[in-house]
């Protein structure tokens, strides 16, 4: 069998790529085109993707970035080291300690610098901190907890992979509905003489209490 | 120099076609040389919201076929020298034109005209697709209701993805007596959400709807509250920085009779 042009592989950061060498440019756009379209399960809106930063030129990446981005796909190129190790001669540091190994163990967390609008969705396995609002009609499903430095009127699911001990803390709280780990609430139906719900006044945090998702003001 | 601008809104319904006119005239009344292209195949509209209907001899379609060249589907309005519509077809669909061929349009278009506006179908299927294809500046237009902002918010999501980062806001309908009351969201509300930077507040007003039925748009009505509001937004797309409409307070009668209950 040919060796295959795209290598996926599934990380703690995401996705890894990797290409075979003999591949052309134009032979890995059109791999990664046929498998993103192809609608996998693999490839989440959200989904950080990595490839390796060496083979290409910078309009190449660029190329990649773009159709990672039309996907809903956020693309980060990486230096490759640890994937090639060079001969240790090079290296006079003992290959005992591996610096790469404790940084494995920081949390990761999902930074999103932009206002998330109605129909767009983060998923992740990781915390989220977003530096923006989340529109009514966004969605957040995030394995840890969820920041967000702004207006939060979407739905949120903090804790999706079952941490019950995850929140939910947002500058204005004031979801369509909230879910941490297994359990829901809603926001209360808004009142006839309102035209439109009123922002909350103070920071707010969400989170699980006696069973039940309570939510408080906090200072920050 | 010149611009490319979509007019585009998500919703349907809310002032899209209207919009395209109005500042496709306002632009021409002011002696800018403009091209309206209708991308809203199989239902057009905009050449009877300018009265041009029986006038046009071919479409859009017709020309990214490459059967006539794009001057021979022009259509020049009769009273505005300078203002030109192409129409699109009332028979096809969406699928007779993409992205690519509509981009290419355009920027023959651009060497001729001051401003091309591009009147935008409502979705966001293909002929969303086609039509900010090739736009410099996307106009979102949108009304003070839950569903017409959050179709708005939908489409500026979308624009960001199809990277078209310069986007401008006009909000249409408005009924300031409704907004004083709280009966409907006012602009700080609409500005919360969406946060792009508006360049017009257009009043609801009953003469849009009989100009629509006259084929002639409103904002040459010098008494339309408006065509005041599209004369300021023509205005400020020139670059010039005018101040937002206030609009008339409810007259003593008028509370009275709220008042009392009539």
């Amino acid at each position: 069998m040919k060796d295959e042009i795209v290598k996926i592989k599934g990380s703690k950061n995401g996705l890894q790529m990797s290409f075979s060498p003999t591949a052309s440019f134009p032979e890995i756009v059109q791999t990664i085109r046929e498998k993103l379209s192809s609608g996998s399960a693999f490839f989440l809106k959200g989904t950080t993707v990595q490839i390796p930063r060496e083979p290409f030129t910078d309009e190449e990446r660029e190329t990649l970035r773009k159709l990672f981005y039309s996907h809903g796909l956020i693309c980060q190129s990486v230096r490759q080291q640890a994937s090639n190790p060079q001969p240790a001669s090079s290296n006079p540091a003992p290959a005992a300690s591996n610096p790469q190994q404790p940084a494995e163990n920081v949390q990761q967390m999902v930074v999103i610098d932009r206002t998330l609008r109605g129909g767009q969705e983060v998923r992740t396995q990781s915390s989220v901190l977003v530096c923006g609002n989340v529109n009514p009609g966004a969605q957040i499903i995030a394995g840890g907890s969820i920041d967000i430095r702004g207006t939060c009127r979407g739905i949120v699911h903090a804790g999706a992979l079952g941490d019950t001990k995850a929140f939910i803390v947002a500058d204005h709280l004031m979801p369509t509905q909230i879910r941490i780990a297994n359990l829901i609430a809603r926001s209360p139906d808004p009142s006839p003489a309102a035209a439109y719900a009123e922002k909350t006044k103070r920071a707010e945090r969400a989170s699980i209490k006696d069973g039940q998702i309570v939510i408080e003001p906090i200072e920050r | 120099m010149s611009e490319v601008f979509v007019i585009t809104s998500g919703k349907g319904g809310v002032g899209k076609t209207t919009t395209t006119a109005n500042l496709g005239v306002g632009l021409a009344m002011r002696g800018k040389k403009v091209v309206l292209v209708d991308t809203d195949t199989g239902l057009r509209n905009l050449d009877l919201l300018l009265g041009l209907e029986n006038r046009i001899m071919y479409t859009l379609i017709d020309v990214v076929e490459g059967r006539v060249p794009y001057k021979k589907a022009l259509v020049r309005h009769k009273k505005h020298e300078t203002l030109y519509l192409l129409p699109t077809s009332q028979v096809k669909d969406k699928s007779a034109v993409n992205p690519e061929q509509l981009a290419k349009l355009c920027e023959e278009l651009r060497k001729d005209f001051d401003y091309v506006l591009i009147d935008c179908p409502a979705g966001i299927e293909q002929g969303f697709k086609t039509a900010i294809a090739a736009a410099d500046v996307a106009i979102v237009v949108t009304m003070p209701e839950i569903s017409a902002v959050r179709d708005a918010d939908k489409i500026i999501g979308e624009l960001a993805r199809a990277e078209k980062t310069d986007i401008r806001l006009i909000v249409n309908r408005i009924r300031p007596q409704m907004v004083e009351k709280g009966d409907m969201m006012s602009m700080e509300d609409i500005d919360d959400i969406l946060s792009v930077k508006c360049i017009g507040q257009v009043p609801d007003d009953e003469l849009v709807v009989t100009s629509t039925n006259r084929g002639e748009p409103c904002i040459t009505i010098d008494k339309s509250l408006a065509g005041q509001a599209y004369r300021n937004i023509v205005g400020r797309l020139c670059g010039e920085d005018i101040p937002f409409m206030t609009f008339p307070k409810e007259g003593f009668f008028a509370r009275l009779k709220h008042a009392l209950g009539m």
